[in-house]
């Protein structure tokens, strides 16, 4: 295996995908997480929906899973503006506390930025 | 140097895994931002890649903050590591780890257990424990204890 660095999938919402946002780039690595409420067999592109927002996804390279809709899943891939996000890991996650994740994920990124500012002691 | 949480797994997150700094006086031993020492963690997160070898099975964790790698050796019945070990028990050490090994896979989220090292410059866990989470709260509550103890305990100074 490559020992090339791999980039975590940062973990959003829906709702803070839009043109302005700072995760809105160019095969950035994200963590998205909606209800499935589409997919096509035949494209493997499947939409996900949470908080009245939409995403495509590209299941093209995910094997063992099955999609129904529906359920809440969970993928790490690389956005692309166009023309479809590439999904690397997906996975249901029927049972997820979607308020809970999301309260989570915000103070992961809180707590992120303060010890980011904290100085290395030798 | 604060060596209360030398016998425990840490609960931190990828990235502070990937922080943590070699003890000038001992070699397994590593702190956090000059904090207490760790030799042993604990991650939660998505398996995105996985590398079978004979010997060993390495495979990456991303939790949301960054990606570590961890290793399960798989080499109980061969090494010479284990040659005075009673052959029972190497058995069985054996069996668990190919167990573990088989349940790792693309896109399961999984909580590893194991000792932190350095190799190549690069952080990465040997793991003793790999368990697959099922529940989809479980990332969460890591996330949160890391959080939580990040805050209370592993922050404290010497």
């Amino acid at each position: 295996m490559a020992n090339t660095r791999i980039e975590p999938g940062v973990p959003i919402t829906l709702q803070e995908l839009y043109p302005s946002s700072q995760f809105y780039k160019e095969a950035v690595s994200l963590r998205v997480t909606g209800m499935l409420s589409g997919y096509s067999v035949e494209t493997a592109i499947g939409v996900i929906e949470d908080g009245g927002k939409s995403l495509k996804i590209n299941t093209q390279n995910l094997r063992d899973i099955s999609f129904r809709v529906g359920s809440i899943y969970q993928f790490i891939g690389e956005l692309h503006i166009e023309p479809n996000n590439e999904a690397r890991t997906g996975r249901n996650v029927d049972g997820i506390d979607m308020n809970l994740y999301r309260k989570t994920v915000e103070l992961l990124r809180q707590f992120l930025k303060e010890e980011g500012n904290s100085n290395m002691v030798e | 140097m604060d060596r209360s949480l030398q016998n425990t797994h840490a609960k931190l997150v990828a990235r502070d895994i990937q922080r943590l700094t070699q003890s000038p006086t001992e070699s397994n031993s590593f702190s956090l931002l000059g904090g207490a020492c760790v030799s042993r963690v604990e991650t939660v997160g998505t398996i995105i890649s996985r590398d079978l070898t004979p010997k060993f099975l390495k495979f990456g964790v991303d939790d949301g903050t960054g990606c570590v790698t961890c290793v399960l050796w798989l080499n109980q019945l061969t090494s010479s590591y284990f040659s005075r070990w009673h052959p029972d028990t190497i058995l069985l050490l054996a069996s668990a780890a190919r167990k573990q090994a088989a349940e790792i896979r693309i896109g399961s989220v999984a909580r590893v257990r194991g000792r932190v090292g350095s190799y190549r410059g690069v952080m990465q866990i040997t793991a003793t424990v790999v368990v697959v989470e099922r529940d989809p709260n479980a990332e969460i509550l890591h996330w949160l204890e890391c959080l939580r103890l990040g805050q209370s305990c592993y922050r404290i100074l010497s």
